[in-house]
């Protein structure tokens, strides 16, 4: 279990990438825990009362403790609400109140799976992290996107050969990451084990819950990054429970917020 | 010179008056790594009942002004499993540890003490007569004054331990409540629980909380909750430990200076970890800028 630490959080960069989204980039001193892909931090966005809550945001990309420089970490988020707007209002040189990094991350490909992974929307976040964690190690994942419309494509550099879905067929392909997958990628996973994929799975909950049926149907590994308000992030409050298959709850905060498929009932999340 | 910050609950010494209220630090090892929890001079669990509770349908909060609603429904692992996993770490805190207690049947509340007095290492427990989340979760006798001292006093039978009955704001005359508690042995009462709430999503036309409603805690409800200490205070000669929507020091003051003996931090342990240590720093400087030497000497200010 990593060591999670609260920081204060100078932001470098809090930069429009489309009308509604926004890259952050944080930087601290001290001691810093490398984050996994997959995982969040926890931003305490206004030091009064309302809003109240800490936001969780998954990591987009991290960059270690370089010769004399404090180590960076980005988010890519949405302004949804009162707190995210907050957020986007401050400039470079503010300081946040931050804790991370939390929760469970994406697992590594096995040896004999091809991952590929589906992002919806602002779910591209953590994929793009995942995407250049698994460049690092030599492979070459496909990145498949998923948006409403071309314009809301956003200004930020994607991996080599992504796929872009739009449901509007704006630009690419038109329909969602799962048609596209389900197209391109007709393989079942061969009787007998051998090569198969694995999908790495973010965004709406109708896509996690229509991945997690892919998955099923053609017998490939997926791991899909769960969202639930939360309270604690640290698995304390039980706040961010998420249905689990066969009965019962998860937290998405600390059992997840990546769960491999079979864990979540994911219709029960719609 | 350094203010005394010790307060006593029963036969019980708490090297401050600073708690960590239940529900919001799970069994105290969640916050391992951001808290330094033995700074604290109590640790309220998460309620523990007979059996296992899954908790209620998602989703369970949601934020209001300066609020949260939540409906988590007593999730937790049942007294078997709290004494098997949760409570050999519990022993070793060297703050005081209260067990909250929850049920739905006063066979229930009597059956969760009697196995941890015979497990031991608790220093008390925190009755919960006052969660709105569930349909039997004891807030029908958190309500009825006969009820909660008939409750007290089979508790008090079986344990010599300190009992706090955690009252709920949701009455109309919290005094005879806490009053109630005192005539059935309690050694204080601690208020308050949630205030029951609901939030509407105009555009799906339904609440947001799959259960409809859920507790309401945070700021947004901390002048409810020092009205209530105050009364409460005034009711009862028991210690009235005092509790809602604690962030600051300021807020634990006003709580004290209305006739609390102690406070704790809940939901403002969500917003900042490290809140219900730096409320007791601020207590303390306070304390130490004004030359109060005891906790007792804040109350005693109070111009009303």
């Amino acid at each position: 279990m990593p060591f999670v630490k609260q920081f204060d959080a100078e932001i470098i960069e809090n930069r429009p990438v489309t009308e509604s989204w926004r890259e952050l980039v944080l930087s601290w001193d001290g001691l810093a825990e490398t984050p996994a892909p997959g995982q969040f931090l926890t931003l305490r966005v206004s030091p009064y009362s309302d809003p109240l809550l800490r936001r969780p945001f998954a990591f987009s990309g991290f960059v270690g403790r370089a010769a004399g420089e404090a180590p960076r970490a980005s988010v890519i988020y949405q302004i949804r609400g009162g707190a995210t707007r907050l957020l986007s209002e401050l400039a470079p040189g503010a300081r946040l109140d931050a804790i991370g990094p939390l929760g469970r991350g994406f697992p590594q490909p096995g040896a004999e799976e091809t991952p590929i992974l589906a992002g919806g929307g602002i779910g591209l976040g953590p994929l793009l992290f995942l995407a250049s964690a698994l460049a690092e190690i030599g492979e070459a994942p496909l990145l498949v996107l998923g948006l409403r419309s071309l314009s809301l494509l956003p200004r930020i550099e994607l991996p080599e050969g992504a796929v872009l879905c739009t449901d509007d067929g704006s630009s690419g392909f038109r329909g969602t990451p799962v048609d596209w997958i389900s197209r391109e990628r007709p393989e079942s996973r061969p009787s007998g084990g051998g090569a198969a994929v694995r999908i790495y799975g973010c965004g709406p909950a109708p896509m996690l819950a229509a991945l997690s049926g892919l998955a099923g149907d053609r017998g490939w590994a997926a791991s899909l990054s769960a969202e639930q308000w939360m309270a604690c992030g640290v698995g304390a409050c039980m706040g961010c429970a998420l249905p689990r298959s066969g009965g019962g709850f998860l937290r998405a905060c600390a059992d997840g917020p990546v769960f491999d498929a079979g864990e979540i009932d994911w219709k029960a999340c719609l | 010179m350094k203010p005394d910050l010790r307060v006593r609950i029963g036969g019980l010494e708490l090297a401050n008056p600073v708690g960590l209220a239940s529900g919001t630090f799970g069994y105290g090892s969640e916050y391992e790594d951001l808290v330094d929890v033995d700074r604290i001079g109590a640790l309220y669990t998460k309620a523990v009942t007979i059996s296992p509770r899954p908790g209620n349908r998602p989703p369970r909060i949601v934020e209001t002004p300066s609020g949260m609603l939540n409906s988590i429904g007593l999730a937790n692992p049942g007294i078997e499993a709290f004494i098997a996993e949760k409570l050999p770490a519990l022993r070793a805190r060297r703050c005081a540890v209260f067990v909250n207690v929850a049920g739905s049947t006063e066979e229930e509340y009597l059956e969760v003490v009697e196995r941890i007095e015979s497990a031991g290492g608790v220093d008390g427990y925190e009755i919960n007569v006052s969660c709105p989340n569930v349909r039997h979760g004891g807030l029908a006798f958190g309500t009825d004054p006969a009820q909660i001292e008939r409750l007290t006093r089979a508790l008090r039978d079986r344990t010599r331990r300190p009992l706090i009955v955690k009252l709920t704001p949701n009455v109309t005359d919290i005094g005879s409540i806490a009053k109630a508690a005192e005539a059935g042995g309690a050694d204080a009462v601690s208020c308050i629980n949630t205030l029951v709430g609901m939030v509407i999503d105009p555009s799906k036309a339904r609440p947001v909380l799959a259960m409809g409603s859920g507790g309401l805690s945070g700021p947004a409800i901390r002048p409810v909750g020092v009205a209530c200490c105050y009364k409460a205070a005034r009711a009862v000669r028991i210690p009235v430990i005092g509790l809602g929507g604690i962030v600051r020091a300021e807020d634990a003051l006003q709580y004290l200076l209305a006739g609390a003996k102690a406070v704790q931090v809940g939901t403002g342990t969500f917003v900042d970890p490290r809140c219900a240590i730096s409320v007791l720093e601020g207590i303390a400087a306070w304390m130490e800028a004004r030359g109060l030497a005891r906790i007792d000497d804040i109350a005693a200010l109070l111009r009303d």
